[in-house]
């Protein structure tokens, strides 16, 4: 088996040779539908399972001329990173575009470890529709890629009313247009003050680097506060755990994935097939879900009004800046760092803000410092605004190739 | 001491929508196992529920005309708990925000007053899957049937109003008049697309508190909820007196033994807000839309009736109670034949004959033409009501016109005097004694006597004529 794909297009012909992406090769996940292709993503649940039908980006892509080149590992239902070698399928040039299924930042860590760009659309964007998700409040599709134009040109692509997708937002589905809005100057930028408290002093100063370079590029740099920004992790933990628990409800054996075949009756095979199927990462973040759905609904309910509250202190403070700016950490190379759910949430601690409240975020190579270096920067937009975001960073990239 | 019962129901009522509730799959429970499936009822990953506009329309109508207020925003929740006949791990319920509150139905007491019943709320939610359990054989195995899975169904949620089996039973009479009026559903007990589901509890009489209570399902007539709540009453009266707590729980009404079963302790799930199924949103105008569909209602029609037609309050309600009869009714009364007639006939003869072939009209050959021409016969004394009764059933059973009918039967009543003269003195010349006995001053043998001359005309002689030929004769 391919190291990089779990599922390799053999024949990979293009519908639209003329088509506006005709002949990007875009690497998927195995959680994405594509028809005929095994959608098994990454876990035994799903084992044996095969695609009845396209994804609504796949089709869209396909529509447009893309070529899919094949799928990648990813992490069990994609929760984490442990394992995935999306961003492989880029560094080793099978793929111009990787698509990563973003829940707690996955596609700006994938990418901020491989020195890529990794945009986390606005929530509710981009149709779900034939994505096997987990979270389904949190995830989005996500793109990585070396070029943010070519992130651009994909989105529009992608984005837009889905009717196979009701739960889009209307203001997500009225009209998108990915065009970046001309120029960088006269934006102001806000830095969370306590963001950067994680930071070690060698991190502190790349961070800084790279703020430097949006101030160069005329982007007024200034310190906001969140106060609560220390809620971000508990309340997308215990969110999302709620959510997953629902959603994995659906993997029983019943009607596709690992059915046990250990049990004397439907009983015993539902719960031999469910203890069988889940992995040690996700098995235990179930566990959590369905405790709090069953024994402490109170503090899920809690957790939904900080989120409200959350959303509103972000959409504050992007009244009073353009975008936010927080740094991103390259993730631990070896996926067995991140084996317990604690230090999966210790991984992407800073990129779980957009992820509970829905905004934007770009993951940025960092200009200020070496192509090697761990700290990247992390753009936040306001909601659609995820075209400005890749515009800021298509100028910081093209102005540090001018200044090298 | 004496116990009071409180009673409350729960309903689930299936729509009938073409589709079912978030795909576009028939709505058609019934067809070969597994046939109507999709991705989407099938919970394959992947898949996004899409709501039934037109099931969600229907439910509107429902509550409207169960008097509810529609809420300005309702949305989904999960009720989570496994089995396989719950293909998500959860059923797609209002919970938290249901569709409409507050609601009521009217119903005589049983001391025929009337007694207003409260609706507490009523919510949209998808049907489950069906089981069979196959036991026989080596291996015993459990198959699915997604057909019914994501059907589209309203849970009514009544008030804890009801006292008495007789309370329950009329209000399930109510509400189901009141919804097969908008055609949103067709609610039968036999077929399973009306079910009752009765919270029982008993406190001492003239105490307010709510007591543990038990579930009682599986009732699948209206005689059957009131017997089975005549039975659970009695059942935790003598627990009560026996010193026995009520426990929470689910009991099953066996219809053969007459009796409720317990089930399996009483769970309930949590309910967890969905994050795909977007809220509902009522906008005013979208809601007058729905309300503008509402039918005239039986109260107001009833109401209408007698005063357009001039029934008794009791023929109004009769003619008013079902829509379809109501509609048949009023078409009949248009082609200008008297309305309180018409009325007796309907609940006299049509009716009757109805339920004797368990059929509603529409399965019969009965038109209203048909109907009136029948009626109008009648009237015009081309035959009698005696032959009426019997071209009745032949214009259910077969599509021959009236006129062939009465032709082909000889149905036509002889109004002839020169006919019935003879019949008439025939009569009387083989009754003499009879005859004699009347000018005797008995007048009871004129009836004796009518009857022989309607026997001889073979039921066929106009009785108003033979009437006055016989009194004539008889001097």
């Amino acid at each position: 088996m391919h190291e990089v794909y779990t599922y390799s297009n053999a024949s990979p012909s293009r519908i639209t040779p003329e088509g506006t992406l005709a002949d990007l090769r875009v690497a998927v996940q195995p959680n994405l539908a594509v028809r005929g292709w095994p959608c098994e993503a990454g876990s035994r649940a799903l084992s044996g399972y095969t695609a009845l039908q396209d994804a609504t980006v796949v089709a869209r892509l396909v529509k447009a001329g893309a070529v899919l080149s094949g799928s990648s590992r990813m992490a069990e239902l994609g929760f984490g990173l442990a394992g995935d070698t999306s961003a492989r399928t880029l560094v080793d040039g099978h793929a111009d575009v990787a698509l990563i299924t973003d829940t707690m930042g996955e596609v700006r860590l994938a990418a901020a470890g491989s020195g890529l760009f990794g945009l986390k659309p606005t929530h509710g964007l981009v149709s779900r529709h034939g994505l096997a998700g987990l979270v389904p409040s949190m995830e989005s599709i996500g793109l990585a890629a070396a070029d943010p134009r070519m992130i651009a040109e994909i989105l529009a692509v992608m984005a837009g009313a889905d009717p196979d997708d009701p739960s889009m937002p209307d203001d997500c589905t009225a009209g998108f247009s990915a065009a970046p809005p001309s120029g960088t100057e006269s934006l102001t930028a806000g830095v969370i003050e306590e963001s950067l408290s994680s930071l070690d002093p060698e991190e502190r100063l790349a961070f800084d680097a790279g703020t430097a370079c949006l101030e160069t590029a005329g982007v007024t740099i200034q310190t906001v506060n969140l106060a609560d920004y220390g809620l971000f992790k508990d309340v997308h933990h215990l969110i999302a755990a709620v959510e997953a628990s629902s959603s994995a409800g659906k993997f029983d054996g019943v009607r596709y994935g690992h059915r046990s075949a250990v049990g004397k009756n439907w009983n015993d095979m539902y719960l031999n097939t469910r203890a069988e199927s889940f992995g040690p990462l996700l098995k235990p973040f179930l566990f959590q879900g369905a405790y709090f759905q069953f024994e402490r609904y109170l503090a899920f309910e809690n957790a939904c009004r900080l989120r409200c509250r959350l959303v509103r202190a972000v959409d504050d403070l992007l009244g009073k800046v353009d975008i936010l700016v927080l740094p991103t950490r390259r993730p631990a190379s070896d996926p067995a760092q991140a084996a317990t759910i604690q230090a999966t949430y210790a991984v992407f601690a800073l990129t779980l803000p957009a992820s509970v409240t829905g905004h934007p975020a770009l993951q940025v190579p960092n200009p200020g410092v070496a192509a090697d270096r761990d700290t990247g920067l992390q753009l936040i937009g306001r909601r659609l605004d995820d075209g400005r975001l890749l515009a800021i960073g298509q100028h910081l990239s093209s102005a540090a190739r001018e200044g090298r | 001491m004496t116990y009071e019962a409180v009673i409350g129901l729960e309903i689930h009522v299936q729509l009938n929508a073409a589709t079912k509730l978030f795909c576009d799959c028939p709505n058609r429970p019934g067809d070969a196992p597994n046939r109507n499936v999709c991705p989407v009822c099938l919970w394959l990953p992947g898949s996004l529920p899409r709501l039934s506009q037109e099931a969600l329309e229907k439910a509107v109508l429902a509550c409207l005309a169960l008097n509810c207020t529609i809420q300005n925003e309702s949305a989904f929740d999960q009720k989570v708990y496994y089995y396989p006949d719950l293909p998500k791990g959860y059923q797609l319920s209002q919970h938290h925000k249901p569709l409409a509150r507050n609601g009521w139905v009217d119903i005589v007491g049983a001391d025929g007053g009337l007694k207003r019943l409260r609706i507490h709320h009523i919510h949209l939610e998808e049907d489950v899957a069906k089981l069979v359990h196959e036991t026989e054989g080596r291996t015993p195995i459990s198959l699915v049937d997604f057909n019914r899975a994501g059907t589209p169904l309203i849970e009514i949620v009544s008030e804890p109003d009801m006292r008495t089996p007789h309370d329950a039973m009329e209000y399930v009479k109510a509400l189901r008049a009141q919804l097969r009026y908008t055609g949103s559903a067709e609610c039968s007990l036999e077929q399973g697309t009306l079910r009752v589901d009765a919270n029982i509890s008993l406190r001492p009489a003239g105490t307010e508190g709510l007591n543990t209570k038990v579930e009682v399902k599986n009732m699948n007539s209206i005689h059957n909820v009131g017997d089975a709540i005549a039975y659970e009453i009695v059942r935790q009266t003598e627990c009560l007196e026996k010193g026995e707590p009520i426990v929470l729980h689910t009991r099953l009404w066996d219809p053969e033994r007459r009796v409720t079963a317990p089930m399996r302790a009483k769970f309930e799930g949590p309910c967890v807000p969905d994050p795909s199924v977007a809220p509902i949103v009522v906008t005013d105008a979208w809601l007058e839309g729905i309300r503008g569909r509402l039918p005239e209602m039986p109260a107001r029609k009833s109401a209408r009736f007698m005063e357009t037609y001039g029934l008794t309050p009791d023929e109004a309600a009769a003619m008013s109670a079902e829509r379809d009869l109501s509609e048949f009714f009023e078409s009949v009364v248009a082609q200008d034949l008297p309305p309180r007639k018409t009325a007796g006939w309907i609940v006299s003869q049509l009716i009757p004959a109805l339920r004797d072939r368990n059929q509603g009209i529409g399965q019969t050959h009965l038109t209203t033409e048909r109907f009136a021409g029948l009626l109008d016969t009648l009237e015009k004394e081309i035959i009698n009501t005696q032959s009426a009764r019997e071209i009745l059933v032949q214009l259910l059973d077969s599509p021959a016109a009236l006129e062939e009918i009465i032709q082909n039967g000889g149905f036509r009543q002889l109004s002839a005097t020169g006919d019935l003269e003879t019949l008439v003195d025939g009569v009387l010349a083989d009754h003499a004694a009879d005859v004699a006995d009347y000018r005797n001053g008995n007048p009871k043998v004129l009836g004796f006597l009518m009857g022989q001359a309607m026997k001889a005309s073979q039921g066929k002689a106009n009785p108003k004529v033979l009437k006055a030929l016989l009194a004539e004769r008889l001097g």
